[in-house]
C-alpha cells in the first residue's frame, strides 16, 4: 500500500465503482428496496406508538436512526454474494492493486445506492414525525456522515458471512451490536443540540468515527474476504 | 531472542502434557479459592449500612464481571496468532474461551440484576453503564459463536472468528466509552451506582480478591479442560493421542 | 521465432522457469490431498493438470494462484518467493475459475471493461476486437444473463486476449464450449505458448496443443509426453 492510488490504482477504483453503480442501476428492485423499506419502517412507529406528536418529536431522531440502521443492515446483503457467486470476487483479490481501494470503492457504491437516499429523505420522514426544526441540519449532517460508517461496518460482517449458503439472521447478530456507537452518536447529537449543545463539536465526533472507520475498516473487509474465498 | 518457547507454544502435544501436570495443582487452588470465597462472601460479610446484605452478592459480581473483561483482549490476541502464525493451539483457546465468555457476561448480568432488584427496586436499569456495555459484550460473543458454529471449515471458522475477535475487540472499548458518554448525557433521574462507595472495607475489599481470584481460577481452569478436549478431537489422528487413548 | 525458442525452453534455461512449487503439501478436513508435489512452468509451456474427481486439481490452481493459503511448501515466482513480489506476479497473471466471473447483469463489453481495468488501461476498440475474436460479435451489448452457458465462457475467454497476462490459469474452461469454442481455446494457448507465455490448465479434454506437459495429480508426479 506504499504507493497509494497510483494512476492504475484509481484507474481500477473507478472502473469498479462505475461497474458497482451500473449493476445497481441495472436492478432497479435492489436499490429501491431498502430505500421503501426505510419509509416504512420510519411509518410504523406512529402506528405502533403513538399518533400524538408531542411524543413523536421526542422519539423521532431516534426512529429515524434505528430505520436508518435496519435499511442499511438489509440492503448490505447484496453487497458481495453475487460476485461471491459468479467469481467476480476471486478477480478481485487477484488484482495487482490494493485490495483496500477496490473494496473501498464497493463500499462507496452501495453507499451511494442505498445509503444516500434515505440520508436525502430523511427530511421529509422527520417532518411527518414531528422532529424540532432546530435539529434538522443535526440530523441530516450526522446521518451523511454516519451512514457510512455504517455500510462500512456491515461491509465486514458481509464479508465474514459470504460464503454461507444460508446465512439466514447472523449478519445482523454480528454488525448491529456493532453500530450501537454511531447509533449513540447520531441520536445524541440531535438531542443535544436542541438543548443547545454547538452542533459543530458532535460533527467532530461523527467525522473522527468516520475517519477512523474508512481507514480501518476496509482492511478488515478485505481480509474477512480474503478468508471466505480461501 | 530465543523464539523456541514460542514454537513450543504451539504444539499441541507439550500444552496437553505441560496441562496434565499442573492441572491438579490449578483446580485443587481453585476449589480452596472458590470454597473460601463463596463462604466468606456469601455469609459472613457484615451488612453493609447502606446497601445491607447486597453487597454479598455484589462480591460475587465484581469477580465474575472483571474476569469477564478479559475475553475479548484473550480472543484478540489468541486471533493475531491464529491469523499471523497460524498456530492451532491459539485457536483453539480462541474457540473455548468465546462461548465461556458469554456465560461470564451472562452470570454478569444475572448478578447485577439481582442486586439491582434489591437496591434499585428493579431488574433492568438502562442508567448503569456497566451493565448497558456488559449487554452488547454478551452480544458480540454471541456472534463470534455464531460465526464459529455457521461456518463449516474448521480453518476458514478459525480464520473468520479471529479477525471478528479482533474487531470486536477494539468495538467492545469503543461501546463502552459511548454507552458512558450516553448515560452521562441523558442523566439518569437518581445517582446510581454499582461501585458501592459505602462498601469499601476491608471487610468487604478482602474476600472480593480472594473470590476474583478464585474466579480467575476456574476461568482457567474451565478453558484448559475445554482445550484439552479440543486438542484430543482434533488431533485424534496423531499417534501421541491413540497412544493416550489406548492407555486409558 | 517460435521453433527457436522452444528449443531453447528444452535446454534447461533456469531464466526462463516462471513458476516453480516445491514440496507443496495440502490437506483438507484430515485428509492429504497432495504431498511433496514439485512443478515447475517455463515460459512457452503448456502444464496440463489431470487427475480425478477430488485429488485437488482446483485446490492446487488456486494455491498456486494465491487465493488459497492453506498449504505448506514454497512457491517461487522467476526463482524468488511469489509472496515478496506480490504485485508483479498478480500483474502478470491471468485466473479463470470454475466460476468464470462474468455479471449476469452486465453485458460482455462492461464486464470485460472491468475485468481488464483490473489489470491495465484497454480501449474500448480493443475489447470490441477481443470480443469478436472469442465470438461474441452482435452480443456486445446483450446482458449475460440472455447468453447460453458457453457463451458467458467465451466472455471470460476474452480475457485472455486483453489484459496481457503472461501466466494463465484456466479451471475447467472447455467444460461449457462448443466444437469450435475448443478448437478457439486450443489455438490461442498455443498462440499464447508461442509468444513466451505459460499456461497452467486443468480438463479432462484430451489436449492438441504442441509441447504438451502433463502432470497427474493422481500419479503425484510429473510425466512428459
Amino acid at each position: 500500500m506504499s504507493q497509494a492510488a497510483s494512476p492504475s490504482t484509481g484507474h481500477a477504483f473507478l472502473a469498479t465503482l462505475k461497474r458497482d453503480l451500473v449493476i445497481a442501476y441495472k436492478r432497479k428492485n435492489d436499490m429501491l428496496n431498502p430505500f421503501m423499506f426505510f419509509l416504512i419502517v420510519a411509518t410504523l412507529f406512529p402506528i405502533g406508538i403513538t399518533p400524538d406528536p408531542e411524543r413523536l418529536g421526542e422519539i423521532s431522531a431516534g426512529v429515524l436512526w434505528i430505520s436508518a440502521l435496519l435499511a442499511s443492515l438489509l440492503a448490505m446483503d447484496n453487497l458481495y454474494r453475487s460476485d461471491y457467486e459468479d467469481g467476480s470476487l476471486e478477480q478481485l483479490l487477484l488484482c495487482p492493486y490494493p485490495l483496500y481501494y477496490l473494496v473501498l470503492a464497493k463500499n462507496l457504491a452501495h453507499w451511494l445506492v442505498s445509503g444516500l437516499p434515505v440520508v436525502l429523505v430523511s427530511p421529509l420522514i422527520a417532518y411527518m414525525l414531528n422532529l424540532p426544526q432546530e435539529a434538522y441540519l443535526t440530523l441530516f449532517l450526522t446521518l451523511l456522515m454516519g451512514t457510512p460508517v455504517l455500510s462500512l461496518l456491515g461491509s465486514i460482517g458481509v464479508a465474514l458471512t459470504v460464503g454461507l449458503g444460508s446465512r439466514g439472521l447472523i449478519l445482523a447478530v454480528i454488525t448491529l451490536p456493532m453500530s450501537v456507537p454511531v447509533l449513540i452518536a447520531g441520536t445524541l447529537a440531535v438531542q443535544q443540540t436542541l438543548n443547545g449543545a454547538p452542533l459543530l463539536a458532535y460533527l467532530a465526533i461523527m467525522g473522527a468515527m468516520l475517519l477512523t472507520a474508512l481507514t480501518l475498516a476496509p482492511l478488515a473487509s478485505a481480509a474477512a474476504l480474503r478468508i471466505s474465498v480461501n | 531472542m530465543n523464539w523456541t518457547w514460542f514454537h513450543k507454544l504451539g504444539s499441541p502435544k507439550w500444552f496437553y502434557e505441560l496441562t496434565s501436570k499442573w492441572l491438579p495443582w490449578l483446580i485443587g487452588a481453585m476449589v480452596i479459592f472458590l470454597a473460601v470465597g463463596v463462604v466468606w462472601a456469601l455469609l459472613y460479610i457484615p451488612p453493609d449500612y447502606q446497601q445491607s446484605y447486597t453487597t454479598r452478592i455484589l462480591v460475587i459480581h465484581v469477580a465474575v464481571a472483571g474476569t469477564s473483561l478479559a475475553f475479548f483482549p484473550l480472543m484478540a490476541v489468541a486471533g493475531t496468532i491464529t491469523l499471523v502464525w497460524r498456530m492451532k493451539l491459539a485457536d483453539m483457546v480462541a474457540k473455548n474461551a468465546a462461548p465461556l465468555g458469554a456465560w461470564f457476561s451472562f452470570i454478569t448480568l444475572a448478578t447485577g440484576s439481582l442486586w439491582g432488584s434489591v437496591m434499585w427496586g428493579t431488574w433492568w436499569e438502562w442508567s448503569d453503564a456497566r451493565l448497558v456495555s456488559m449487554l452488547f459484550q454478551f452480544f458480540l460473543l454471541v456472534g463470534v459463536v455464531a460465526l464459529r458454529s455457521a461456518l463449516e471449515d474448521n480453518d476458514t471458522a478459525a480464520r473468520a472468528c479471529a479477525l471478528l475477535s479482533i474487531v470486536g475487540c477494539i468495538n467492545v472499548v469503543i461501546i463502552k466509552y459511548s454507552v458512558e458518554w450516553w448515560n452521562v448525557l441523558h442523566q439518569p433521574s437518581s445517582p446510581l451506582s454499582m461501585s458501592g462507595e459505602s462498601a469499601n472495607g476491608p471487610e468487604f475489599w478482602v474476600p472480593t480478591v480472594v473470590m476474583i481470584v478464585a474466579v480467575y481460577l476456574f476461568f482457567a481452569v474451565s478453558l484448559i479442560l475445554a482445550t484439552r478436549n479440543e486438542i484430543l478431537q482434533r488431533e485424534r489422528k496423531a499417534a501421541w493421542v491413540q497412544e493416550l487413548v489406548s492407555k486409558a | 521465432m517460435s521453433e527457436a525458442i522452444t528449443d531453447k525452453y528444452d535446454h534447461k534455461h533456469n531464466d526462463r522457469i516462471m513458476l516453480t512449487a516445491a514440496e507443496l503439501f495440502c490437506e483438507r478436513d484430515d485428509r492429504v490431498l497432495f504431498a511433496n508435489l514439485n512443478l515447475q512452468l517455463q515460459e512457452g509451456q503448456v502444464l496440463q493438470i489431470k487427475g480425478s474427481n477430488g485429488s485437488g486439481k482446483t485446490t492446487l490452481l488456486r494455491i498456486l494462484c494465491g487465493i488459497n493459503d492453506s498449504y505448506e511448501g514454497d512457491i517461487l515466482w522467476y526463482g524468488n518467493p511469489r509472496d515478496k513480489q506480490a504485485e508483479q506476479f498478480l500483474g502478470s497473471l491471468l485466473y479463470i475459475g470454475h466460476r468464470v466471473g462474468v455479471n449476469k447483469v452486465l453485458t460482455p463489453l462492461e464486464n470485460l471493461r472491468w475485468s481488464a481495468s483490473l489489470q491495465r488501461d484497454v480501449s474500448d476498440a480493443e475489447l470490441m476486437t477481443a470480443l469478436s475474436r472469442v465470438g461474441l460479435r452482435g452480443f456486445e451489448y446483450s446482458q449475460c444473463f440472455s447468453l447460453s452457458a458457453g457463451q458467458q465462457q467465451r466472455v471470460s475467454l476474452a480475457r485472455l486476449l486483453v489484459t496481457g497476462a503472461r501466466l494463465w490459469v484456466l479451471d475447467e474452461p472447455f467444460t461449457t464450449l462448443d466444437v469450435s469454442g475448443v478448437a478457439l481455446l486450443e489455438s490461442m494457448l498455443a498462440d499464447h505458448a508461442n509468444s513466451g507465455g505459460a499456461v497452467l490448465v486443468t480438463t479432462h479434454h484430451t489436449l492438441s496443443v504442441p509441447d504438451l506437459r502433463i502432470l497427474n495429480l493422481d500419479a503425484n508426479r510429473e510425466e512428459r509426453l
